[in-house]
């Protein structure tokens, strides 16, 4: 007597995976940070004792001045002449008040003459306050 | 003529997973390429001196810290020469003495704007909070 044994298809329970993978894909869209805090162009000096940028109460006043290592000065990705820059600031200044803060992201390699440019630029508004952007710790 | 009777045979309900799985780990693989650690940002707080007519001919009781252009030692205290280790001693002194001393930084056009940073972070990891940055010519 001769027994046929019948192929069945290979199944196995996928639920437990699946799940896992839907976790870690949440997990990823969750974190991911799709855009970039700094400009990629901007390669900001290290200070491990500056006080943590989230430590900060955010005010959507502020005025963010990129200097690239060229010493290129930006707002808003915009490349700006040193009076376009003075004019937005004092604008800026009289539509927002004299207490509008003011962050220099300047790229560590940068010679101090552009940061000067910018530093001039705002206190040439009547701002003496000024905040540096630095690297508090590199991602690992 | 005998009525056949009809039988439903009844299948459990069977999905296929394969595109789904393979989406979700294109999606996986996706996201572990593609991950960056997010760098911890911060911001160091300086005053710009303004130009004032009434200023004191006196020079204050300050430390000047100036950022010179030289690459390998660029720190002068006081307008003396230091390395980075003696100028983050001697203000980690000056901090411990009195967190209120003012700081004045001074750079010229040439230094590295790196180096600056370099300095406020000592002054930042010594207490000293008054910091104010000027340019020389």
């Amino acid at each position: 007597m001769r027994h046929r044994k019948e192929e069945e298809p290979m199944s196995g329970n996928l639920t437990a995976m699946i799940d896992v993978v839907f976790q870690l894909i949440i997990f990823f869209v969750v974190t991911t940070n799709m855009q970039q805090q700094v400009d990629a162009r901007i390669k900001l000096a290290l200070a491990p004792h500056g006080k943590s940028i989230n430590d900060q109460a955010k005010d959507p006043r502020e005025i963010k001045i990129d200097v690239d290592k060229d010493g290129n000065i930006y707002i808003s990705k915009a490349l700006l002449p040193p009076s376009l820059l003075t004019s937005i600031i004092k604008k800026t200044v009289a539509e927002y008040g004299i207490d509008v803060p003011i962050v220099i992201r300047a790229d560590g390699e940068s010679k101090h003459s552009a940061v000067q440019t910018a530093m001039n630029a705002i206190t040439a508004s009547g701002i003496y306050k000024i905040k540096f952007a630095v690297l508090k710790e590199k991602g690992k | 003529m005998a009525r056949r009777s009809k039988r439903t045979h009844l299948v459990a309900g069977e999905l296929n997973l394969t595109a789904m799985i393979d989406v979700a780990f294109q999606l996986l693989s996706f996201f572990l390429m593609t991950m960056k650690p997010v760098d911890v940002l911060a911001l160091m707080d300086v005053s710009r001196p303004a130009p004032d007519s009434k200023a004191p001919s006196k020079p204050l009781n300050v430390l000047t810290i100036t950022i010179l252009p030289d690459e390998k030692n660029p720190f002068a205290l006081n307008d003396t020469k230091i390395s980075k280790e003696n100028l983050d001693m001697m203000l980690m002194k000056a901090g411990e003495l009195n967190p209120d001393q003012n700081v004045i930084v001074a750079c010229t056009p040439k230094s590295l704007h790196s180096h600056l940073v370099d300095a406020l972070d000592l002054c930042s990891k010594a207490k000293l909070t008054k910091l104010s940055v000027v340019s020389l010519m």
